[in-house]
């Protein structure tokens, strides 16, 4: 028994390696306990279930995967690097240039709305985490999530593509969670989902981050009407 | 066919200028290069100034490039159409490109062109850039349809690229990009949803009282296919189905309802468009 002990103690020396601080600060800043709302919005989802777009597990995963292929791949992930690029080089006027652009980007008024509420959220927050924010940038920040997300991964050096890898991973999750209660469908049916789109992840990252500005940009057509249509929707229980 | 060298196509551009006259506004300036037109002005409602604008050869093949710009001085008000639709033919390989660059300082501008249709295989870019400035006011819409619903024919390996971008005063208001590259996006359940004809019709500046109103014109029947939002002070109605026709039908309702508000006039619709 002492001999199997050593050995596994020598084993696991081998094992310890430096812990980068900024890793637990990712986990932190996607974490769905973070009070920001992320479970509170479907973006379309609720409505395109009502009308029958999205039925079952197999169309669920379908859906989530086109928005993560073109939305998100090819808006929000590009963005993030303009944003991150921006705070690094300290272009104040650029991180208020590119926040605009992401803004006109959403397409309706429920998704400009979240990405909106999300921000003011964040923003906050933010200063209660230790993230100081100036004056000058708190109204940039209160109008945009994603920029409010970004501000932060850089504050603590979170590297541009694991702070991208990690905000795919906490939308994802949000909206696999929001098409599970809303279908409903079981709890292991979005853990299959997740673990069908999470391994996509780094790719999509990596094609998000070498997209040049005239291809930014890629509309959902069918969400965009569903989140429209969302905005009369008689019951509802999302916010978007 | 296999020798056509790339990028030999036709390059048209067009410059339009309207200028305010004590009682209308006139057609003051036009630039144009290559096969792209307009007829004279018309005046069907007094002072607002009707164009159409042609392109004569009928189509717009792969390696075109149509360059449409028009410039509305202070207090102008046009109406910019087409007497038919927009084809987009089969490419060989090289892109046709068309793009609209239209700016309005305080006027009114009103960018209403009948639909464009992309045959199969055909390779175009669109882009339309508005840029308003200080009270400039907007009512504009574009009507597309992939491949040719009507004879069964779909849109095949075309790829497509659209994009609409409007500012205010410098800042952008609106950034739409859709490409259409694959068949993913023309047959996914949140993408085109195997739909030919898609078409987004704008109006600023627009309010909640609008928005009920366009949203009241709408017939029950097309609920799932047509839908209205309100970004900031731009009113977006989006239409996700089989029929230009339908698409148009709403549209024009739509306009009908909020021209009024929008541009303080009772719809005029131009002759052309019931030929």
């Amino acid at each position: 028994m002492v001999v199997v002990q050593h050995k596994v103690t020598a084993i696991i020396k081998n094992m310890i390696t430096p812990i980068d601080p900024s890793l637990l600060r990712l986990l932190h800043l996607v974490s769905p306990s973070l009070p920001i709302g992320a479970f509170t919005y479907s973006q379309g989802l609720e409505w395109a279930v009502e009308c029958d777009w999205v039925k079952n597990e197999a169309q669920l995963l379908e859906w989530i995967g086109h928005l993560l292929e073109n939305s998100l791949a090819q808006l929000e992930i590009p963005l993030l690097a303009r944003l991150y690029q921006a705070r690094d080089t300290q272009d104040k006027q650029a991180f208020k240039d590119w926040t605009y652009y992401l803004l006109a980007s959403r397409e309706t008024q429920e998704l400009r709305q979240e990405e909106r509420n999300r921000g003011r959220a964040l923003a906050s927050l933010l200063p209660e985490l230790g993230i100081p924010i100036s004056t000058d940038i708190l109204p940039v920040l209160k109008s945009c999530q994603l920029s409010g997300f970004v501000y932060a991964a850089q504050y603590w050096h979170i590297p541009l593509s694991i702070a991208a890898a990690g905000y795919l991973w906490s939308w994802l999750e949000a909206i696999v969670l929001a098409g599970v209660k809303i279908i409903p469908l079981g709890q292991s049916a979005g853990q299959r989902i997740l673990a069908n789109l999470s391994p996509n992840i780094p790719e999509i990252v990596k094609c998000g981050l070498q997209l040049t500005d005239d291809k930014i940009g890629a509309s959902c057509p069918a969400q965009i009407l569903a989140s429209s249509l969302h905005e009369t929707q008689y019951t509802r229980i999302y916010r978007s | 066919m296999a020798t056509v060298p790339p990028n030999s196509g036709w390059s048209a551009k067009l410059r339009l200028g309207f200028r305010r006259s004590p009682h209308k506004t006139l057609l003051a300036e036009r630039h144009r290069q290559g096969p792209l037109a307009v007829q004279k002005a018309l005046y069907p409602e007094g002072d607002v100034c009707h164009v159409y604008l042609l392109h004569p050869p009928g189509g717009v093949a792969g390696g075109d490039q149509l360059h449409v710009q028009a410039h509305l001085a202070a207090h102008t008000s046009a109406l910019i159409t087409t007497p038919g639709a927009a084809k987009f033919y089969r490419s060989v390989g090289p892109w046709a490109e068309q793009t609209q660059y239209l700016s309005v300082d305080n006027g009114c501008l009103e960018w209403l062109p009948q639909e464009n249709i992309f045959f199969p295989q055909a390779k175009a870019k669109l882009t339309t850039e508005v840029h308003l400035n200080q009270n400039a006011r907007f009512i504009g819409w574009e009507i597309n349809c992939l491949g040719r619903p009507v004879i069964q024919e779909s849109f095949g390996a075309g790829k497509a690229i659209f994009q609409f971008r409007l500012y205010k005063d410098g800042l952008p208001l609106l950034l739409e990009r859709l490409p259409v590259l694959d068949n993913t996006m023309l047959n996914g359940v949140a993408n085109l949803r195997g739909q030919p004809v898609f078409a987004s019709l704008y109006a600023t500046p627009t309010d909640d009282k609008m928005l009920h109103i366009a949203r009241a014109t709408l017939p029950e029947q097309y609920k799932n296919q047509c839908a209205i939002t309100c970004v900031d002070e731009v009113l977006i109605a989006r239409y996700l189905g089989n029929s230009t026709e339908i698409a148009r039908q709403l549209f024009v309702k739509i306009w009908t309802a909020l021209r009024p508000l929008v541009l303080k006039r009772e719809a005029c619709v131009p002759r052309i468009w019931l030929t």
